[in-house]
């Protein structure tokens, strides 16, 4: 838990480490951070704790999410690029501090023992990814994914607080082990009815920030709009954190009144799954593909989340390092590929054919690139197979059988949508120049890959931990 | 027996006949000839110049920014302030109480502080003067001719 | 002092029903501003609306509890929307720079 406190500090050193005038300090010292807080984060191991009046606790759950998430960051931090000629408009102290405070909500939002946490770990995240929505000042998509991302996730947050009210009013308690108990005992015999109504609207609230269907018509425009550095940083760890919230609420405080949630979340579950594999099909986007598939994704987690047993919470976690490992390096190949495009005065529109020809001069990023895409996709000696494998293993044994079968055909659907990339990097003609890369750009590449490669030849490794 | 919120009932009808009564009263009693000048806003003696609707200048909204986000913050003073000077736990902790908090206090406001700092030495505490550009204009006629004119008269 | 100690009992005055409905019917109004208007301080007041909604009915259940952990959250809710004004008025800002008006319709670089 001290991970929290230092994070806030080295988020506030960072700020002031931005008047030293010297950009090249900024991105070491702030993977030094990151990779601190991880320490201290792991030092929670195998202990139970609760901190700060019942407010937080820590346990080996919360330290692997709290990791995952940690992890996420350094390779989005490692890969962060171009901040540093535009001397005028960009400050990249700042944004690397609003990282690493958002981080902060992230780690408050999977280990909250009180719901009171809940908000201000999920207010701390929103408010920081508004901001970095929104850094690219003189970019009116930027601007307007701001806005718009700013004015649903407000209203999100709304109807959040007003379940949050209502079932303060029914149980009379914050601490979500009090509302477990109370929600126990009210499933029996009467329950209010203002339980079951701030139940679903806490539900809604959360979806929203999840980005899962009906509630994800932000989501494309938001990661379309936002510069491509904090798309990657807003798909993988807002995600990962969202879920681990949704997981600890429906898998510990809710249980009780399974009945009124479960079937409402199964067809949200499908309907997700849907309207991300269909849409993500038409797109001509590569970003917005992307954050199609991080709708479809969320399905994938959906229907796992909704499950109290005790192996779910592994099929969740290592589903949501797969995903962010590859995510991050598609992202990553993207952004080198667009920016050197940029700076040959070509235009740029981050659609599928910027990689045409990539594999020409570029080989490792095209390997990069395919590694990620099958990753993403599901395809076995890849990291995503496994979670994919796990999530619909462990759907199979709770006898979840209409939601599974959408499941897997959507899946399928994927590898297409999935596969225009690596098609357009390998056999479509195109010139993509050489792309000298910094040494520590090809290094989290490198890693990212062999990451994504080993845990789809021994998942083990990663799955015993969890 | 009159409730509570009767009284708030009796108080708004009061309200609403005393201010019908005085202005209804002194609209009959009134000569009615208005012109110009008396229709025109009163700005204190000023005439009224331009629209009432202008915009602000954008640093009053800067400033009015960070007043509010150091403003709100205080409202966590007040629940500090029951316990701060809480008798019974001070007496049990020989008064070390009252210490623990008043430092916890000051470590919070510090960190507001910071907030601060930052927010000056970035400079958008600094009141944005608009710069005065000197004008490069070359008079035909010698400055010693204009002296002239003022020793003369 | 003798004050302070009262208004838990004038509040517990009104019928707590009468509290569910009255903030229920403010948060509607504020759903309906959001989905309805489209001038963005409008719908950031809308927004507004909604959360004092649920602080008026936090302090609500609260009082009748006699449980102060509802008004703490009253506390933090204000000082986290103060924090999301700050932000959310610096992005329509940024946005009137750029293209002098703040209405929602005419940003349509990206498709709803």
């Amino acid at each position: 838990m001290n991970s929290i406190i230092a994070l806030s500090l080295f988020g506030i050193a960072n700020l002031f480490l931005g008047f030293l005038n010297n950009r090249k300090i900024l991105l070491p010292a702030t993977l030094a951070f990151v990779l601190v807080a991880l320490g201290l984060n792991l030092a929670d191991w195998n202990q139970e704790y609760l901190w700060f009046n019942n407010m937080l606790r820590t346990n080996n759950l919360s330290v692997n999410f709290a990791s995952v998430i940690l992890v996420a960051t350094f390779l989005v931090v490692a890969v962060s690029r171009g901040f540093g000629d535009d001397e005028e408009h960009t400050h990249p102290a700042e944004y690397y501090a609003i990282m690493l405070f958002s981080v902060v909500g992230a780690i408050m939002m999977v280990t909250f023992e009180n719901l009171i946490m809940l908000f201000v770990g999920l207010e701390i995240l929103s408010v920081s990814m508004y901001i970095l929505t929104g850094t690219d000042k003189r970019n009116l998509r930027s601007n307007e994914a701001a806005l718009k991302y700013f004015l649903m996730g407000a209203f999100a947050t709304g109807i959040l607080l007003f379940g949050i009210a209502l079932i303060y009013g029914a149980t009379g308690s914050f601490n979500i082990h009090g509302i477990e108990a109370l929600v126990l005992t009210a499933a029996g015999g009467s329950a209010p009815a203002l339980l079951y109504i701030g139940i679903v609207m806490v539900i809604i609230g959360l979806l929203f920030k999840v980005s899962a269907a009906p509630f994800h018509f932000w989501t494309p425009d938001v990661y379309e709009g936002a510069p491509a550095i904090f798309t990657a940083f807003m798909s993988t760890v807002v995600k990962t954190a969202g879920f681990a919230a949704l997981f600890r609420l429906l898998g510990g405080a809710f249980t009780g009144v399974y009945g009124t949630w479960i079937y409402i979340l199964y067809f949200l579950t499908m309907l997700t799954l849907i309207i991300g594999n269909i849409t993500a099909v038409y797109q001509q986007s590569f970003k917005r593909m992307l954050a199609y598939s991080s709708i479809s994704h969320a399905g994938y987690l959906m229907l796992t989340a909704t499950a109290k047993v005790a192996h779910t919470q592994s099929s969740i976690l290592f589903y949501s390092l797969a995903y962010s490992v590859a995510t991050i390096s598609a992202f990553a190949v993207l952004m080198v590929v667009a920016e050197t495009k940029e700076s040959n005065a070509e235009k740029t529109n981050e659609n599928f054919d910027i990689f045409n020809g990539l594999a020409k001069n570029n080989p490792l990023l095209a390997f990069v690139l395919t590694v990620s895409m099958l990753s993403l996709a599901g395809i076995p000696l890849t990291a995503g197979f496994w979670g994919k494998f796990f999530i619909f293993s462990d759907a199979f044994q709770r006898g979840i059988v209409v939601p599974l079968v959408v499941a897997v055909l959507m899946s399928a659907v994927g590898i297409y949508y999935y596969f225009k990339a690596i098609i357009s990097a390998y056999f479509k003609e195109g010139d993509v120049p050489a792309i000298e890369l910094k040494p520590i750009y090809k290094i989290t590449l490198i890693v990212t890959t062999l990451l994504t490669i080993v845990l789809g030849i021994a998942p083990d490794l990663v799955k015993s931990i969890f | 027996m009159v409730s509570d919120f009767g009284y708030i009932l009796l108080f708004i009808i009061t309200a609403v006949t005393f201010c019908a009564v005085a202005l209804g009263g002194a609209f009959m009693l009134r000569p009615n000839r208005p012109n110009i000048e008396k229709l025109s806003t009163y700005e204190s003696g000023e005439a009224p110049d331009g629209n009432a609707s202008v915009r602000f200048n954008i640093r009053f909204y800067i400033i009015a920014l960070l007043f509010v986000l150091f403003d709100v913050e205080l409202v966590f003073l007040f629940p500090w302030a029951t316990v701060f000077g809480n008798k019974i736990l001070i007496e049990e902790t020989d008064g070390v109480w009252g210490w623990f908090a008043l430092s916890e206090m000051f470590i919070f406001i510090g960190i507001l502080t910071l907030g601060l700092a930052y927010a000056w030495v970035k400079g958008y505490l600094d009141w944005a003067r608009p710069v005065v550009k000197n004008s490069n204009y070359q008079s035909k006629i010698p400055a010693s001719a204009y002296e002239k004119i003022n020793q003369k008269y | 002092m003798q004050q302070m100690q009262q208004i838990p009992d004038v509040i517990k005055l009104i019928p707590l029903n009468f509290y569910v409905l009255f903030s229920s019917a403010l948060f509607c109004i504020g759903i309906v501003g959001v989905l309805t208007r489209r001038n963005a301080i409008i719908i950031f007041m809308s927004v507004e609306l909604m959360l004092n909604a649920v602080n008026l009915l936090l302090a609500a259940f609260s009082s009748y509890r006699a449980d102060p952990s509802g008004q703490i959250f009253v506390f933090f809710i204000m000082a986290v929307a103060a924090a999301e004004v700050a932000v959310g008025l610096a992005i329509i800002v940024m946005i009137y720079r750029n293209i002098q008006t703040i209405d929602v319709g005419i940003l349509n670089k990206l498709k709803w």
